[in-house]
């Protein structure tokens, strides 16, 4: 039977090499998707400790699972689906040991360079409400359940189509639109207080 | 008054842009090669041993309990074909066992004893 061939892999080489031992090779896949990881784990953790130390786990999950990697998905795929279950996995874990409060997250967060619009800083009213609103969105996010936030997170910040997102999650199409209708619907209320027209 | 779904994804789409330094990134394969060597030298010791097969278990979900319970299933199968039958229980557990010593009988030394012509002498004489 037809099988439409799937793109090669761009990282099949880098893979190989890491596979046969060069560690170079595998530093160069950290370098390649450290940002997009980052941003997946800091925005479900919201805290820089976290995503750190999580990342490291994370990359050395990776690097010991190497020779089981047959190819079977892209490598980046592969690892994504690595840092997903791992979050998932830690997020159950810090509910546990401590009630997590939304005081304990980072409150750098919102002083992040990239959500300072430079079109904003000559004009110090609207940074400071834009600051605000993302403040409350922060706030609002930590508050949806780790499985919402994940689709908001991998759909809206990341990127991903729904049909990738519901491959990573295993889980079908329509389960990861109806999460994200409702993870929406919450956000919205939650910035309503703070959402001006202008923005 | 609320965003709509559209303005509200131009609002998260912001966060992509959240990321670390380059210097981060150089520190964090350091310490990811420093992490990897430790673990090198923890794994090659009895403790790492233990120490894999037990993330092994931990790791492998909600399967673990059937292995466990099969092993356990396993080892006690096992452990009770390999023991020895115990002796008939006629006597509570909590009665002293008195063991029957039967003394060594005389005659059965005496039959050990060399008693050949050699060694045999009449009365009196000793022979040499």
């Amino acid at each position: 039977m037809f099988r439409p061939s799937r793109p090669p892999d761009p990282d099949q080489d880098l893979v190989t090499r890491a596979q046969e031992g060069d560690t170079r090779a595998f530093d160069a896949l950290i370098l390649k998707y450290g940002n997009k990881l980052h941003g997946l784990v800091y925005n479900m953790t919201s805290h820089h400790e976290d995503t750190h130390d999580l990342l490291q786990e994370i990359f050395a999950k990776a690097y010991q699972s190497l020779r089981k990697f047959r190819g079977n998905s892209t490598f980046y795929t592969w690892i994504y689906q690595i840092a997903v279950n791992q979050t998932l996995n830690f997020l159950k874990k810090r509910k546990r040991r401590r009630g997590l409060s939304l005081t304990e997250l980072d409150q750098t967060l919102q002083k992040d360079p990239a959500l300072i619009d430079s079109t904003n800083e000559a004009n110090p009213e609207r940074q400071s409400r834009l600051n605000e609103l993302q403040k409350s969105l922060n706030a609002a996010m930590m508050k949806l359940s780790d499985s919402h936030r994940m689709v908001v997170t991998m759909y809206d910040i990341q990127g991903i189509s729904h049909g990738e997102i519901a491959g990573m999650l295993k889980v079908s199409e329509g389960t990861v639109r109806s999460r994200l209708h409702y993870a929406h619907i919450q956000l919205q209320a939650a910035l309503q207080d703070s959402w001006d027209e202008r923005f | 008054m609320k965003p709509s779904v559209e303005q509200l994804g131009n609002l998260l789409a912001l966060k992509r842009e959240i990321r670390p330094e380059e210097a981060y990134w150089q520190d964090f394969l350091c310490e990811f090669h420093q992490r990897q060597r430790e673990q090198a030298v923890k794994k090659s010791g009895l403790s790492g041993m233990i120490g894999s097969v037990v993330q092994w278990f931990s790791e492998m979900g909600p399967s673990k309990w059937a292995y466990g319970a099969g092993l356990a299933y396993a080892a006690v199968t096992i452990g009770y074909f390999l023991s020895p039958p115990s002796p008939p229980a006629a006597q509570s557990p909590t009665t002293p066992v008195h063991r029957v010593v039967e003394p060594t009988q005389p005659v059965q030394q005496l039959q050990r004893l060399d008693l050949s012509p050699t060694t045999e002498g009449e009365t009196g004489e000793q022979v040499f």
